[in-house]
């Protein structure tokens, strides 16, 4: 039974990106929100093995949703991966909130399960090797 | 990764990209109109707000499709916009048209997006 990943962003391309990537790279089940509230509404449903986050979102932000998500006793457990732009708030503030790790934008779709599994000490088991098929230029 | 499998990746990052396109090329509309609006004096605060979020989303997300160097652009742009609402005309409007040109080459061929803005 592969894991399943929520990934909540407000912009489509992210979680298009990463869903496409988590499942063909990772092998992971996905599912996705557009927004903090409905993030948190659907991981109260659904129970994620794990939650990735975008930190800047329009009414319930990154920051808030990552403490309502802790307060929660559906959700406190499930490990969440904050994701950020380069130049938003540090790792070691996220990480005091309850964050197990940070991503940054923007992410490389190929790295991107791996990055995953690292963060959360996952072992890789969906994708076929290494990454030398990388998008790269 | 397995060719077969990498080639299903790109192709699949690939149609992701060709209905994201029209989104990026209105937030690029976005910069062009701030920059016009600093050129003739009448910026204000909602279309600097517009602009810095539209550069901020592309900075974030062009990157993932390959487009490195768009990416870095819009990073740049998003770090003047981030300073306040009256940056630099000359470099506003320079870093926009390097962004539009960028964007402009990816319309040349629907395949391998991934490589374009190398």
């Amino acid at each position: 039974m592969p894991k399943t990943v929520l990934v909540i962003d407000d912009d489509r391309d992210i979680r298009e990106v990463a869903k496409t990537s988590l499942e063909l790279v990772g092998g992971f089940m996905v599912i996705l929100a557009d927004s903090g509230k409905s993030g948190v509404d659907l991981a109260q449903q659904a129970r994620p093995d794990a939650i990735i986050l975008d930190l800047m979102m329009p009414d319930l932000d990154g920051q808030q949703t990552l403490v309502q998500l802790k307060q929660l006793p559906e959700t406190a457990s499930i490990p969440v991966i904050m994701l950020t732009a380069k130049v938003q708030a540090s790792k070691k503030e996220l990480v005091s909130k309850g964050a197990a790790g940070v991503l940054v934008k923007p992410f490389d779709p190929m790295q991107l399960s791996d990055q995953v599994c690292e963060i959360l000490g996952w072992t890789l088991t969906g994708k076929d090797v290494g990454h030398d098929g990388s998008p790269k230029e | 990764m397995a060719p077969q499998k990498s080639d299903e990746v790109r192709s699949a990052l690939e149609k992701v990209w060709l209905s994201s396109r029209p989104e990026a090329l209105r937030r690029l509309a976005t910069l062009e109109r701030f920059a016009e609006t600093l050129r003739s004096g009448t910026s204000d605060q909602m279309s600097w707000q517009n602009a810095l979020s539209a550069a901020h989303r592309l900075s974030g997300s062009l990157g993932m499709f390959g487009l490195n160097e768009a990416s870095s652009c819009a990073e740049k742009i998003e770090a003047l916009l981030g300073d306040g609402p009256t940056p630099d005309l000359a470099a506003t409007v320079s870093l926009v048209e390097r962004l539009r040109m960028l964007l402009a080459r990816t319309q040349a061929s629907s395949r391998e997006p991934q490589r374009r803005d190398s």
